[in-house]
């Protein structure tokens, strides 16, 4: 995967507000894409779940640490994983310790209020798990449109 | 402080990190303890050790308005720690080495 800079994540982060925003191309106000048929369709939500994931993950690291530390880490590659969870997680730990587990919450918790997912606080936390459940309720949204 | 130990103290906690976030999005915001409390979602109680680490650190400060003490963020030492954070992960490598 190509190297995100500060400029794509920024793209990343527009283009996954703005499916949200785009009312009169998306009447129902969800983050998907006018669905496609088969295998065509699953990729593109996959795409689409990728680049709001990644869009997050940006969000998130520059509103806790600041841009300055985005870049650095854009420039370190931590932000090529952002969409697959183990590689991320690993490169999050080496770099944060036990604040990646928090860095972690962040990320799920956004991406759940977007998704109109409950998210607590309290219970247990497994990002791999996580994600593969907001994927999932992407599918199923993405069926039901 | 080190950089990474300023680090750690910054990511100790969801409500560490969700105070953050509060305060670096509306870097204007001047509110009481329970008002920052209740725009994250949280209860007084709950905040007030993360708060206080962080006026601790100095990123948030706190001043009394009226009859209302009322905590903000310090942008500058904000910005002077973020570049501690900063220069410390240039020096950590993705794996672990350093």
């Amino acid at each position: 995967m190509s190297q995100v800079s500060r400029q794509q994540c920024e793209d990343l982060m527009r283009m996954a507000m703005g499916t949200r925003e785009s009312s009169s191309a998306n009447p129902h106000g969800n983050l998907w894409p006018a669905q496609k048929s088969g295998a065509n369709s699953n990729s593109t939500v996959e795409e689409a779940f990728s680049s709001l994931l990644t869009g997050i993950v940006c969000d998130a690291l520059a509103n806790a640490l600041g841009r300055y530390v985005l870049d650095i880490l854009a420039s370190k590659g931590l932000l090529d994983d952002s969409d697959n969870p183990k590689q991320f997680d690993r490169g999050l730990q080496s770099l944060f310790g036990n604040g990646a587990s928090v860095l972690e919450r962040i990320v799920v918790k956004d991406l759940y209020r977007r998704l109109s997912i409950p998210y607590n606080s309290d219970a247990g936390f497994d990002y791999e798990k996580s994600l593969e459940t907001a994927k999932e309720v992407c599918f199923v949204e993405s069926r039901l449109k | 402080m080190s950089g990474g130990e300023i680090l750690s103290t910054l990511l100790a906690s969801e409500v560490r990190g969700d105070l953050l976030i509060l305060f670096h999005k509306n870097p204007g915001l001047i509110d009481t303890v329970d008002g920052i409390a209740r725009r994250i979602g949280r209860t007084t109680i709950t905040v007030i050790s993360d708060l206080r680490e962080l006026l601790l650190l100095g990123i948030l400060k706190q001043k009394r308005i009226g009859a209302s003490e009322v905590v903000f963020l310090d942008r500058a030492r904000d910005r002077e720690i973020l570049e501690l954070v900063a220069n410390h992960l240039k020096t950590v490598q993705i794996g672990g080495a350093r």
